[in-house]
């Protein structure tokens, strides 16, 4: 794999394995990914890819037949030390599914859930952080005049920038998408790609996507990954036009996956 | 030829949920035809004015009112001790239970599931003799031991509704709080049981029916004729079914058969009692749930 230089990564991953039971999902995989931008994990199903991305927020921690090796860095700690606050840990890093997944309440209760369950009382805070998180997530101009009506009237497009809004309202540094817009019509699709761009601004971005059309769009730079290997990691615009590995350029071309 | 199996499928699979209701209506026209004309003040309280009855200022002989008191209570008290419980163990065996651990305590509920209720009475009724072999002497059987065995008799369905209500919810529902900076514990109560609240209702629901209407465990156990109001938790108790039980096998007179009939209306209609009141539960519940 040629080296790509990251000058100011957020995360950095050293010779990381992943196992589920006896068997190895990834092995041993380097990667760093650059602050304030969007990085696009691709490969076939299986490849490991969705694995990898609940690596840096622990979530494969509830699969109780799971062991981590190796580590990630967040900001230079390792978050698989024992010391980690792994609730926190998740506030850093928050994740935006494939399925949007409101809650039955209302939009305004959607965005401010986390945090009340967290113990957060204050309703300047909340109203503040509905107004921020809406218009981060392009949703408030669609959705201001009815914030107190249920979430659940939203449309498919809509729900998912909630998610992302609700994610949002937390404040973390990173935010992991699982393949985010694979439930959603071209249309919403549309929509939620061009707010990942936004988002860049402010957020880490990684994101797992089966469309290679979509990490062609999205994102700033890419990494193939096949059988829990990281075969190529570059600039999004060389790995598509210019792949130096066979494997990639196979992936890529539809040769398989 | 598939078009002939398809009409045979259907309409024998209509025929097969028609039986329901043809079961149910018969049912209720026979219990209705035999025990609506003897629901009377007298079927309650036998001879003894109401008010007192009530009260319990004045003994109510060969009536209802101690029975209702006593089901309602033993199902209030079962109730009390299970529910809890059996949430709890839900909780545990869905959320928290390591996989090998899991496996040895599913089988041990579906064991207790499967626990024919006389046993269940018979462990009560063995429990008290060997308390009086030790260390208390006094003990005896009661509607706190009838309640306790109760409470084990409905505790697999309560287990079971709830592990399998939080565990049906979407793989990513559950991921939801974590993903959020929620510890477990917020995520269980504050996302998980709500979401699943509705089916675990169901289960208290099905589970308190099964307890009004147990008759072999408060055989054993406490349950007596002619107990009167029940006297406190360590006291003898009267019990609709068993009441219903007791005048089919032992009646003397066709008024008195008929009575039984009353009687087990009587029990029909607390049970949907209780139905509608955990229904009402449940809706507000969940417009709890909907609004913050």
């Amino acid at each position: 794999m040629s080296a790509f230089k990251i000058d100011n990564p957020v995360i950095e991953v050293e010779n990381l394995r992943f196992y589920y039971g006896d068997s190895r999902a990834i092995h041993g995989v380097d990667i760093a990914f650059p602050e304030k931008q969007v990085t696009a994990l691709i490969g076939p199903s299986g490849c490991g890819k969705s694995t990898l991305l609940r690596c840096f927020n622990r979530m494969n921690d509830l699969i109780d037949i799971s062991r981590v090796e190796g580590k990630v860095l967040l900001d230079g700690e390792n978050i698989y030390d024992k010391s980690t606050d792994i609730i926190e840990l998740r506030r850093q890093v928050g994740m935006v599914f494939q399925k949007s997944n409101p809650f039955p309440k209302s939009i305004y209760e959607n965005v401010i859930y986390g945090l009340r369950i967290a113990g957060e009382k204050d309703k300047k805070l909340f109203e503040e952080r509905v107004e921020t998180s809406l218009k981060g997530a392009a949703l408030w101009d669609e959705v201001k005049d009815r914030l107190h009506e249920s979430a659940l009237g939203l449309s498919g497009g809509q729900m998912q920038r909630l998610c992302i809004a609700r994610a949002i309202a937390v404040n973390p540094k990173v935010i992991l998408m699982d393949e985010p817009c694979s439930a959603l019509d071209p249309k919403s699709t549309a929509r939620v790609e061009e707010l990942i761009g936004e988002l860049r601004e402010n957020f880490t971005i990684i994101i797992v996507t089966h469309n290679m059309q979509q990490a062609a769009r999205v994102s700033d730079n890419t990494a193939f990954l096949f059988e829990g290997n990281l075969i190529e990691y570059g600039l999004t615009d060389q790995l598509f036009v210019k792949p130096q590995n066979k494997q990639t350029e196979d992936y890529i071309t539809g040769r398989f996956g | 030829m598939s078009r002939l199996l398809d009409i045979c499928v259907y309409s024998w699979s209509w025929l097969a949920t028609i039986k329901i209701f043809l079961v149910i209506g018969c049912l209720l026209w026979f219990l209705l035809s035999r025990g609506l004309p003897t629901l009377s003040k007298e079927l309650f309280f036998g001879d003894a004015p109401v008010l007192q009855a009530i009260f319990g200022q004045v003994r109510v002989w060969d009536a209802l009112w101690p029975a209702c008191v006593g089901t309602l209570l033993l199902v209030l008290l079962a109730g009390l001790i299970a529910v809890p419980l059996g949430i709890a163990s839900g909780i545990y065996l869905a959320c928290y239970a390591s996989s090998p651990f899991k496996r040895i305590l599913s089988m041990s509920v579906e064991l207790l599931a499967g626990t024919p209720s006389i046993v269940m009475g018979l462990f009560g009724f063995a429990l008290i003799l060997f308390l009086r072999d030790t260390f208390l002497p006094e003990a005896n059987t009661s509607l706190l031991l009838a309640s306790l065995c109760l409470a084990l008799l409905i505790l697999p369905y309560l287990i079971f509704t709830t592990q399998v209500a939080l565990e049906s919810l979407a793989d990513e529902y559950q991921l939801i709080g974590p993903s959020l900076g929620l510890t477990q514990v917020q995520t269980v109560f504050h996302i998980l049981l709500p979401a699943a609240g509705r089916s675990i209702l169901g289960g208290v629901v099905l589970a308190i029916g099964r307890a009004a209407e147990d008759t072999a465990v408060i055989m054993l156990t406490g349950v007596i004729a002619n107990a009167g109001l029940p006297h406190g938790l360590f006291g003898k108790f009267e019990a609709l079914p068993f009441r219903i039980y007791y005048l089919a096998a032992e009646y003397q007179s066709p008024a008195e058969l008929n009575s039984a009939y009353g009687t087990a209306l009587v029990l029909l209609a607390l049970t949907g009692l209780l139905y509608s009141g955990a229904f009402a539960l449940h809706k507000t519940l969940e417009w709890q749930w909907n609004q913050h």
